[in-house]
């Protein structure tokens, strides 16, 4: 198997498994009465850790149809469509127009790859401007996301090898 | 110059379009079936889980008290509970082996008293801060579940000048469940109590569980 699907593959798996792993946790905090309100209301002040799959699911629910929208559009379905892409372009000869056009359209597709890791740096810039300390770590899953995403962004650098051997 | 053309091209491209996407979702459905936690619901509670029902395990240590304590509409000796029309003022007391391990605060003017069995000693200096424990929150008697374990359930009236029984009720550790407890008593020359419901819960729980239990 070649460098290029092997690296879709993986790719692909970093997606599948970084879609649904814990992205994000939140603890929130109430400054000195965090203690009054864990008595009040315990489950205001849990822990609470989001896949993003769980964050898209929860916006729905919250009726936050754009949001849930933005985000599955380019945490999901782009990534997703953008591998695809990269797969096909495989199966053609590497130097066919069909692999140039793409790869054109994949490059397109790639200034949204990293909108979903700009989305998290937002809410993790947002949570710490809360007052009352509230904290947002980042998870496991997220690093799975950007290497899934470093991963095709790479794919088309190794595409443009036999181009340029073939130029020369 | 690369005279390729597209008659390599593969002949059923949507095929080979899904392989990505199968594969992204197998991972994804791997990794979350073994798994029953639901994104987004990722809530940890710090205790032991509380089996409701459940019976009481032995050496284990309890927190119990009284939530709702009814009294007949008179004493036990078919007297009025109080000087004019004047309801009891119902408080009682738990003793284990003999001694006083709690007394709750006193409800004025009742015939039904009921206790949360969770409040706070709240001062204004507590503003800057306080830490508070679950032991210090919940206002009932501790007991360890011994076998043929038995605790006395004092209720009275409580007067100026002398507190009047109210009944006196014996309850073997045994047949108290981890939860709501409910007992119907009859009225006898010794007891004037009615009906009580006893909260039983397991040391150690999260405050969250408490407070469910206590709903």
């Amino acid at each position: 198997m070649s460098k290029v699907r092997l690296l879709i593959l993986f790719s692909s798996a970093f997606l599948g498994i970084g879609l649904v792993a814990p992205t994000i946790s939140i603890e929130p905090r109430a400054g000195e009465f965090t203690w009054l309100v864990e008595l009040w209301d315990q489950e205001a002040t849990e822990i609470v850790t989001y896949s993003i799959f769980g964050a898209i699911r929860d916006l729905y629910r919250m009726d936050n149809l754009f949001l849930a929208l933005v985000l599955g559009l380019f945490s999901v379905v782009f990534p997703v469509f953008k591998l695809s892409l990269y797969w096909l372009a495989t199966v053609h000869h590497p130097n066919s127009n069909s692999v140039a056009s793409l790869l054109k359209w994949t490059a397109r597709l790639s200034k949204f790859s990293m909108v979903e890791v700009l989305f998290l740096a937002l809410l993790i810039l947002t949570v710490k401007a809360l007052p009352g300390g509230s904290e947002a770590t980042i998870e496991w899953g997220t690093y799975l996301f950007v290497a899934s995403a470093l991963g095709s962004m790479i794919v088309p650098m190794l595409f443009e090898k036999p181009e340029r051997n073939g130029a020369n | 110059m690369s005279n390729i053309t597209d008659s390599d091209s593969p002949k059923r491209p949507w095929l080979h379009l899904a392989i990505p996407i199968s594969i992204v979702a197998c991972f994804a459905l791997f990794f979350v079936l073994p798994d029953n936690s639901k994104p987004g619901d990722g809530i940890q509670f710090q205790g032991n889980e509380v089996d409701e029902g459940s019976s009481l395990t032995e050496g284990a240590t309890y927190y119990i008290f009284a939530s709702e304590i009814e009294l007949e509409s008179t004493n036990a000796k078919g007297d009025p509970w109080d000087a004019g029309e004047n309801g009891p003022d119902i408080k009682y007391r738990i003793l284990w082996k003999g001694n006083e391990v709690f007394q709750s605060e006193e409800k004025d003017d009742s015939l039904i008293a009921d206790w949360s069995g969770l409040s706070i000693d709240f001062d204004w200096s507590d503003l800057a801060g306080k830490t508070i424990s679950t032991d210090e929150a919940i206002k009932a008697a501790r007991i360890r579940n011994e076998k043929e374990g038995v605790i006395e359930l004092v209720v009275e009236d409580d007067d100026v000048v002398d507190d009047d029984m109210a009944g006196r009720v014996e309850i073997k550790l045994d047949e108290l469940k981890v939860g709501l407890n409910k007992r119907k008593l009859s009225k006898t020359p010794t007891n004037a109590v009615k009906r009580i419901n006893i909260q039983v819960l397991p040391q150690g729980s999260s405050l969250k569980d408490l407070v469910d239990l206590m709903r």
